[in-house]
């Protein structure tokens, strides 16, 4: 391809050659004549196809959210030799490099082998897809060109952010008791030690430990973990709605980052926990336990979209099947949802343990100028109603502030 | 080499090449026939009402330095807005008061100082602004540059073959400004883009050497083209030979033309394209 400077090299050129002769300047014409020859002569350099095998290669295929990633960019040279490339590695929106670059210029000799490293930092949860890059081979001194896309395609899982949960008990009063169920660091009854703590007035004698009262002279009485596990159901609401906001901050996201964190710990207390994902469709992940179950959750939650506005009642059918009187976390801003009352009562009916978790990015989007004041305040008070319907149903609800920790929010309303 | 010195390499020899190529095209275009003078001459000769510019001295290695001098200063004072504002203020200042001092009749300023210095600015003038377009990557400024250094050495009297060696030093001379002003302007952008690394430095070496060796093989190529009327002045009849329309501007056109014809076939008759069909037919 031909570049601006090229075209008036050759206007130039051209002019001169046929200008000149009319004042019998020689000077002119030699030169109109040399710019013509000049760009004939680089029309031969640097300017043929070329061939380039691209690679890349990451220190890790799946990442949480703001971890950084880093990328080895291998371009490897496959045919002759090329002065001026040009590489553009082709990133989606969502990444952005932390470190180094993803655009390089090199000069690569025949079958030499160059490796670009940079790093990625992944800012939001999804599967992205990275590629193809972009070739460009310029003649030196940019007369011509040759664009061409190499094929190499890459995928990387970004995983929501997980946060560490503690000291909050969720579980229900009715735990299942499987035959040689996993004890669980949590204070309890069964025969695993816990730990020990100072005594107090209706302790029991037997729980006593003698050795800790012979050697300090102070009552000391030992702790057992507790062995209860049982089912939990998350809900998940991926309406388009909520995805209002900006792309990082979003209800959505932070109710993926939310049910991440849930999942991870429910899933290290042995329990068995099952997703329901509803938006465009309804989506069940089965209540299960393991790594595998927790990567098989974070990998449906990187790939959620914000679509459709089915709601909360099409999620009545799948809950059925669930074990009753378990818990069920609902995490959504039950916006827009007419018919999250009826189902938010159906639920509780049913006896299921009910928490509703409300990701609240209003002041947000106020701050950002994304919502008016009005809007604001007319938002807000509709929220404030959803969760006061909400506990009046019997269920536990909160209005989360994705600033604050969700285990500190959690503890308050589970108190 | 690394990356700042050799783009600091280009800048220099860009500038060296301004002012050879202006010096040149003086020295292959006198300056007493330039149209563009001959017309300023007229202007100012209709203000005064006498001979003005004819009476001052014109010596172009002086404009050239001058132009030297005020491309320098420009770039300098540039990089400073506060000196810059003051600098054009002070120029501004007595450029009145040199006028006022003289329309009024009153302590006098020897106004033929400022007329040859106006002169020589004249003359300097595309180096100054050639200047500004290779140190402060203004592709624009370049251009007007080689517009000028173009234009305003014409004169009707037009050059013949004596003056080849002045012409290609021009000619290398005024492609060599073009080329490193513009490739200056292009790669410290990339430069920069690329934080100066190891590996974009062998892409500017590789730039500087091709374009060494491509300018002097189409200079070459040029000398060989110009030569070529010649040999075919030899191999031609005497009538056609000494013809006028031969040894005209327009016999030589046609040599070139016909020169550069043969060798575009040559090429296209060894080019490996070309070869590989011929295998496979």
């Amino acid at each position: 391809m031909w570049t601006r400077k090229a075209v008036v090299y050759i206007g130039l050129g051209t002019t001169l050659v046929l200008f000149s002769p009319f004042i019998d300047n020689l000077q002119l014409f030699l030169l109109g004549t040399t710019i013509l020859g000049f760009v004939a002569v680089h029309s031969l350099v640097n300017t043929r196809p070329i061939d380039v095998k691209i690679t890349r290669s990451f220190d890790a295929e799946q990442v949480f959210e703001n971890s950084p990633v880093s990328v080895d960019f291998i371009i490897q040279n496959k045919g002759r030799s090329v002065g001026f490339l040009e590489v553009y590695d082709n990133l989606p929106p969502e990444v952005e490099v932390d470190k180094g670059s993803n655009h390089t210029i090199i000069r690569l000799q025949k079958d030499e082998l160059v490796i670009n490293k940079y790093h990625l930092n992944c800012r939001l949860r999804g599967q992205f897809r990275l590629g193809n890059p972009s070739l460009r081979i310029y003649n030196p001194s940019f007369l011509f060109y040759y664009e061409a896309d190499v094929e190499s395609k890459s995928s990387l899982v970004v995983l929501p952010q997980m946060e560490q949960i503690d000291g909050v008990d969720l579980s229900t009063e009715f735990p299942k008791m499987y035959q040689g169920a996993m004890p669980i660091r949590r204070i309890g009854t069964s025969g695993e030690f816990y730990g020990i703590r100072e005594y107090s007035p209706g302790d029991d004698f037997k729980n006593i430990n003698w050795r800790v009262f012979g050697r300090t002279r102070k009552l000391m009485i030992n702790q057992y973990e507790s062995e209860d596990i049982s089912d939990i159901m998350l809900v998940l609401d991926a309406r388009e709605i909520a995805g209002t906001g900006t792309v990082l901050q979003n209800p959505l996201n932070y109710s993926c980052r939310a049910i991440a964190s849930l999942v991870n710990y429910f899933l290290r207390a042995r329990n068995r926990v099952g997703l329901t994902i509803y938006g465009e469709t309804v989506k069940v992940i089965n209540p299960d336990t393991g790594e595998r179950h927790l990567y098989d959750i974070l990998t449906a939650l990187a790939e959620i979209k914000a679509q459709g506005s089915l709601g909360l009642h099409t999620i009545l059918g799948d809950l059925r099947n669930f074990t009753p009187r378990s818990p069920v976390m609902v995490v959504s801003t039950l916006e827009n949802d007419p018919t999250s009352t009826e189902a938010l009562r159906e639920i509780t009916a049913r006896g299921f343990k009910l928490t509703v978790i409300a990701p609240d990015t209003l002041n947000y989007d106020r701050d950002s100028r994304i919502i008016s004041p009005t809007v604001y305040f007319t938002a807000s008070a509709s929220l404030d109603n959803k969760i006061t319907e909400a506990r009046s149903l019997g269920a536990k609800a909160m209005r989360w502030d994705p600033e604050t920790v969700l285990s500190t929010s959690l503890a308050e309303v589970i108190r | 080499m690394r990356t700042n010195t050799s783009l600091s390499f280009m800048q220099a020899v860009a500038t060296f090449a301004l002012m050879s190529c202006l010096g040149l095209a003086y020295a292959i275009n006198p300056i007493e026939d330039s149209l563009f003078f001959k017309a300023i001459d007229a202007m100012v000769e209709g203000v005064y009402q006498e001979n003005v510019l004819s009476n001052l001295n014109n010596s172009v290695v002086a404009g050239l330095l001058l132009g030297l001098l005020s491309g320098t200063s420009y770039v300098f004072l540039s990089m400073n807005k506060k000196a810059y504002d003051f600098f054009l203020l002070f120029i501004f200042v007595s450029i009145i008061l040199v006028f006022v001092s003289s329309l009024r009749e009153y302590d006098r300023f020897p106004y033929h100082i400022t007329q040859q210095l106006f002169l020589w600015f004249w003359i300097g003038i595309p180096v100054t602004v050639g200047m500004a377009g290779i140190w402060q990557n203004s592709i624009g400024n370049q251009v007007i540059s080689a517009f000028l250094i173009l234009v305003m050495p014409i004169g009707l009297g037009g050059n013949t073959n004596d003056q080849i060696y002045p012409i290609l030093g021009f000619v290398f001379s005024f492609i060599l400004y073009l080329e490193l002003s513009y490739g200056h302007t292009r790669y410290s952008r990339l430069a920069r883009v690329m934080y100066f690394s190891k590996e974009f430095e062998t892409v500017l070496h590789w730039f500087l050497t091709t374009l060494v060796f491509t300018l002097a093989l189409t200079t070459a190529l040029t000398s060989v083209a110009f030569l070529f009327h010649d040999f075919l002045g030899d191999i031609l009849p005497y009538s056609f030979s000494n013809s006028i329309e031969f040894n005209t501007i327009y016999g030589q056109a046609l040599s070139i033309l016909v020169f550069f014809m043969i060798w575009a076939v040559l090429q296209t008759l060894f080019s490996r394209g070309y070869l590989a069909r011929q295998v496979e037919d």
